[in-house]
């Protein structure tokens, strides 16, 4: 997921007198680059892993740096799912692994799960930017908060159900702080309250997969099904639309916004390869010509500074497309499944 | 420092034993009259504990290995020899550390067995593993098991170091309180709605020895009685789920070859070991590390008799549960309602169908005792070769499409395969009373494999398909009749030899075993199948005539249905989808017991199993943590 930080009025005083606060604007608009990203993947590099096989390869999180290679960071974790940082210190981070939430205070050099044996296999986690203290996850027991930087953990599951809580995915609504949409076995579920209740927003038939938010307009967002197609909705989530131009047979992995273009999306699937749309999601194309064959999409992403949209195809390796998906190129990581892209805004020193 | 005295006598027993080989397993089958001297059963138990411990220390000079492993070294430091060698192996070995409980297993064999042997600098690096390599917990009720016991022993091992000094970030005692809690909560389980993993053919082992190493290890006093009373229940179980130390019934987890040789699997070094009434199986797997500490547990004589010495047939009525249903279920873990009716003879085992695992589950058979069970098929039953990704998705927390091929590289190379025998599928249905067996199939449209496999071994005699429907034949001392509901044809059972690995995962060749599958391709279909004794009959020709004679009715449209009047008389109706009735009373599963037969006894929710043989009787409470034993008057 990408956490991005607050805009920076909010992080002025509420009595700014409104004078300074157009100064400001006008300053930081004028003086400011685009914000650069650092590109973080989660990625299994070991084809075949099964418990107890010894771990010949290094998987996990991995930073680009500026040589376009991949450093691994922290721990060599086939099963890390995901990962969210603290928008504040990107040195704490989280990930979402088998053995349950763990965290780091320090860039990846230690780590402590956080969680204990009640919690397991989650896949996704996510930070609150608004209140990054809080950290909430997706596991297939439901949905744990935590109040404490994943200290303590609470089940706050008033709204799910007692059978279909099974929680793919979880996405924090970066315009309210407590605001969080939760992707589970046959519907969507929205807190409007940090995870005190939940209500149910969209009855699906099939398990949800990916929930994202467009950086373009907090109030829609997508999100994908395991064969129950594609969702869009235009009003923060309370109601929600088929997009019927997307497949609807096979799953759907993920889905991701181009931050450089708001009519530009993408989807990932096993099945279908990469399908992408450049007309905000009402029409859709396989853009599967030079990928891999077969084309077996794990993850795709698409980075805010260039638009170069990547695949991660399963246990093949990682490609990428200047051009939206109509040419594509092998840049390694052999073997690997991408289990998540993260494009971090970079902090300012 | 716990235990140690067996050492003493390990040592003292290896003068008596050859330097090579692994003589149980090369020998002719062991008498299984019943040992009825206590001093004269442990010493034979211990006598085994050695074979294993022996055999293995040697591993290397015998030629098996190039290097010892860590129950090799385990092996050797138990005897007091090559504590150089082991030093220098545990060294070598923790610089490449695994990942997870098959590896942490191992290790805190050699960790605790060296503690007073090893060197400082090997002690060390396996210290300093479990400090740098990032374990995983896994996702199996056995993972977990093995994962939280080693955790909490080796932060007993290693007390009051702070999160910096362990893998998980946390302290020793976080790590223990955590380690402790699961177990706890694990047993909490097992003794109140019954085990996950049930009657399993080689996972007793991922249980029986976590449990043993807390017995002998553990310091909390707590969970070293919580060891003894949960290896007390397990070997309970395998005691009145085994005739002649072969393991009878459905099996919540088995594999391809150990569900047709039934012998062949890790239960029977478990009964070898405790009952001494079958052979142990090639290179004793797993109980090489159970072996290390075996002496000190203590076989009840209660079970002990269970396993050996029996006053004729008896029907026991258990109560499990499924692995946990993450997905598409109204249940979390639902109930296993399992049977098993054991004559000198034959078992006859089942559950009433459904999925109790995704991958490994076996649901019904007969299988009829051998004078050697080593190479032989001794077993009768049929399946639905349910192969779904949904069906994994329900048990595994993946995505739905690269599982099903996934799993035939991790070791079960038959899940995605038509003519596979390892099976249970949602569609089916089964009922059991004593020797009958109605089991009930009905698939839908869509569902990949729509077929039937029956399963017909090599060791039969007299196979006859007869007219009237039913196939018969004879197996041992027990004569069999198989009812197929629908049209069938023969195909060669087609085993699975492993290859050596490539390394990418598991290889497997397939090969003619020389039995056989009754392959029925249709979505509405039943199998019935009757057992008896020889000796009930003057002969096969007389029991096929009181086969023949039993009423029998059945319809597959528009969902099978059979009625029956069974050899023991009794009046059964099946139809799928309906509850069994048994003489006009429809069967109430929701009155079934934990456990409830002539040996073991447990109500739901009891925390309390009382096993009971003739004139003793054990009860292990696991509310007050106390084990008690009477002898009953006549």
């Amino acid at each position: 997921m990408n956490v991005r930080p607050p805009h920076f009025v909010a992080m002025l005083p509420p009595k700014t007198p409104l004078c300074l606060l157009v100064l400001l604007s006008s300053a930081v608009s004028c003086l400011a680059a685009p914000p650069k990203h650092d590109t973080y993947i989660c990625a299994a590099v070991n084809k075949n892993y099964v418990i107890g096989s010894k771990i010949v390869t290094t998987s996990g999180i991995h930073l680009k740096d500026e040589t376009d290679a991949w450093q691994h960071v922290g721990i060599n974790d086939p099963s890390i799912f995901a990962v969210s940082f603290d928008p504040r210190d990107h040195d704490v981070f989280y990930t979402a692994a088998l053995n349950g939430a763990l965290r780091t205070l320090d860039g990846g050099k230690s780590w402590r799960i956080m969680t204990s044996w009640d919690i397991t296999e989650p896949k996704d986690i996510c930070v609150d930017p608004h209140d990054p203290d809080t950290v909430y996850l997706a596991h297939p027991g439901g949905v744990a908060v935590s109040p404490d930087r994943g200290a303590t953990w609470l089940r706050n599951e008033k709204g799910l159900p007692d059978r279909g809580k099974y929680t793919q995915t979880i996405e924090v609504d970066r315009s309210k702080k407590g605001r969080v949409l939760a992707g589970c076995e046959s519907s969507i579920y929205l807190t409007e309250n940090g995870a005190k209740s939940w209500r149910r927003v969209l009855e699906t038939e099939e398990t949800v997969d990916d929930i994202q938010q467009s950086p373009h307009d907090p109030k829609i967002w997508l999100a994908v099904t395991q064969s129950a197609g594609a969702w869009i909705t235009r009003d923060s989530g309370n109601t929600w639309k088929n997009l019927p131009d997307v497949p609807s047979k096979a799953a759907l992995y993920n889905v991701a916004f181009d931050p450089t273009d708001p009519q530009r999306l993408a989807i990932g699937s096993y099945t279908y390869g990469v399908l992408t749309s450049e007309d905000g999601g009402d029409t859709w194309t396989e853009r599967n010509a030079g990928l891999h064959d077969p084309h077996h999409v794990w993850r795709v992403g698409i980075d805010p500074d260039t638009g170069r949209l990547y695949a991660s195809v399963y246990q093949v390796a990682l490609f990428e497309s200047e051009d939206f998906g109509r040419t594509w190129r092998n840049v390694g990581l052999e073997g690997s499944a991408i289990h998540s892209f993260v494009f971090l805004p970079q902090l300012q020193k | 420092m716990r235990l140690q005295f067996h050492s003493i006598l390990s040592v003292a027993a290896l003068a008596v034993l050859p330097a090579s080989a692994q003589p149980s397993y090369e020998a002719p089958h062991p008498d299984i009259s019943v040992v009825q001297d206590p001093a004269t059963r442990r010493a034979q138990y211990l006598q085994r504990v050695n074979e294993v411990i022996t055999w293995r220390a040697e591993i290397v000079e015998r030629g098996d290995a190039e290097k010892m492993d860590l129950a090799s070294v385990s092996a050797n430091l138990l005897l007091g020899r090559k504590i150089d060698q082991c030093s220098a192996r545990v060294i070598e070995m923790m610089s490449e550390p695994g990942s997870g409980p098959f590896w942490m297993l191992p290790t805190v064999s050699a960790a605790f067995s060296g503690r007073e042997l090893l060197s400082e600098e090997a002690q060390a690096s396996i210290r300093n593993a479990w400090r740098t390599t990032y374990q995983l917990r896994g996702d199996t009720e056995n993972h977990f098991a093995m994962y939280y016991t080693m955790l909490f022993l080796m932060s007993e091992l290693y007390p009051n170091e702070p999160g910096s000094e362990w893998y998980t970030g946390k302290s020793s005692e976080e790590n223990l309180a955590e380690s402790k809690e699961y177990l706890i909560d694990w047993m909490d389980l097992m003794t109140t709605v019954g085990q996950g993993e049930f009657n399993p053919t080689h996972y007793i082992g991922e249980y029986a020895i976590p449990m043993l190493y807390l017995v002998s290890w553990a310091e909390d006093p707590e969970m070293r009685i919580r060891g003894k009373m949960t290896l007390d229940w397990l070997f309970a179980g395998l005691a009145a789920n085994t005739l002649n130390g072969v393991l009878r019934g459905p099996n919540s987890r088995t594999d391809d070859n150990s569900v047709i040789e039934r012998w062949n699997s890790l239960s029977s070094f478990f009964s070898w070991l405790n009952f001494g009434n079958c052979p142990p199986t090639k290179g004793f797997s797993w109980g090489n590390y159970y072996a290390i500490v075996a002496a000190n547990y203590e076989l009840p004589e209660v079970i002990y008799r269970i396993a050996t010495d029996r006053d004729g047939p008896f029907e026991q009525r258990d109560l499990k549960r499924s692995r946990h249903r993450w997905r598409y279920s109204d249940v979390g873990k639902a109930p296993i309602y399992k049977t098993t009716y054991v004559t000198d003879d034959y078992a006859v085992g089942s559950y009433q169908g459904g999925m109790a695992d995704p991958i490994q589950s076996h649901v019904w058979d007969v299988t009829w005792a051998v004078p050697d069970p080593r190479g032989a098929h001794p077993t009768m039953f049929s399946a639905h070769p349910y192969s779904s990704s949904k069906g994994m998705q329900m048990y595994f927390n993946v995505r739905p499409d690269t599982m099903v091929k996934a799993v035939a590289a991790e070791g079960k190379p038959s899940y995605d395969e038509p003519d596979k025998l390892v099976a249970c599928s949602p569609y089916e249905q089964v009922f059991q009373n004593l020797d009958t067996v109605v089991a009930l199939y009905d698939i839908p449209d869509g569902i990949r494999f729509p077929q039937i496999n029956g399963f017909f071994s090599k060791d039969l005699v007299n196979l006859t398909e007869d007219k009237s429907g039913w196939i018969f034949a004879q197996g041992g001392d027990t004569y069999l009749a198989y009812y197929p509901l629908a049209d069938y044809d023969w195909i060669a059972h087609q085993g699975y030899r492993r290859l050596p690995s490539t390394g990418n995962g598991y290889r497997y060749e397939r090969f003619d075993t020389g039995s056989k599958v009754l392959a029925s391709p249709h979505q509405k279909n039943g199998t019935i199948l009757q057992a008896a004794a020889t000796s009930e009959f003057k002969d096969f020709a007389d029991f096929q005539s009181a086969i023949r004679a039993l009423p029998l009715s059945f319809k597959l449209e528009p969902t099978p249905s059979v009625s029956l009047r069974t050899l023991r008389g009794k009046k059964i109706v099946c139809a799928y989808g309906k509850p069994p009735r048994i003489d006009g009373k429809p069967l109430d599963y929701t009155k079934w017991k934990l456990f409830e037969g002539p040996y073991l006894n447990a109500e739901k929710g009891s925390r309390k199993l009382t096993i009971t043989h003739g004139q003793l009787k054990r009860i292990l409470d696991f509310n007050a943590l106390t084990i008690s034993d009477a002898v009953m008057r006549n």
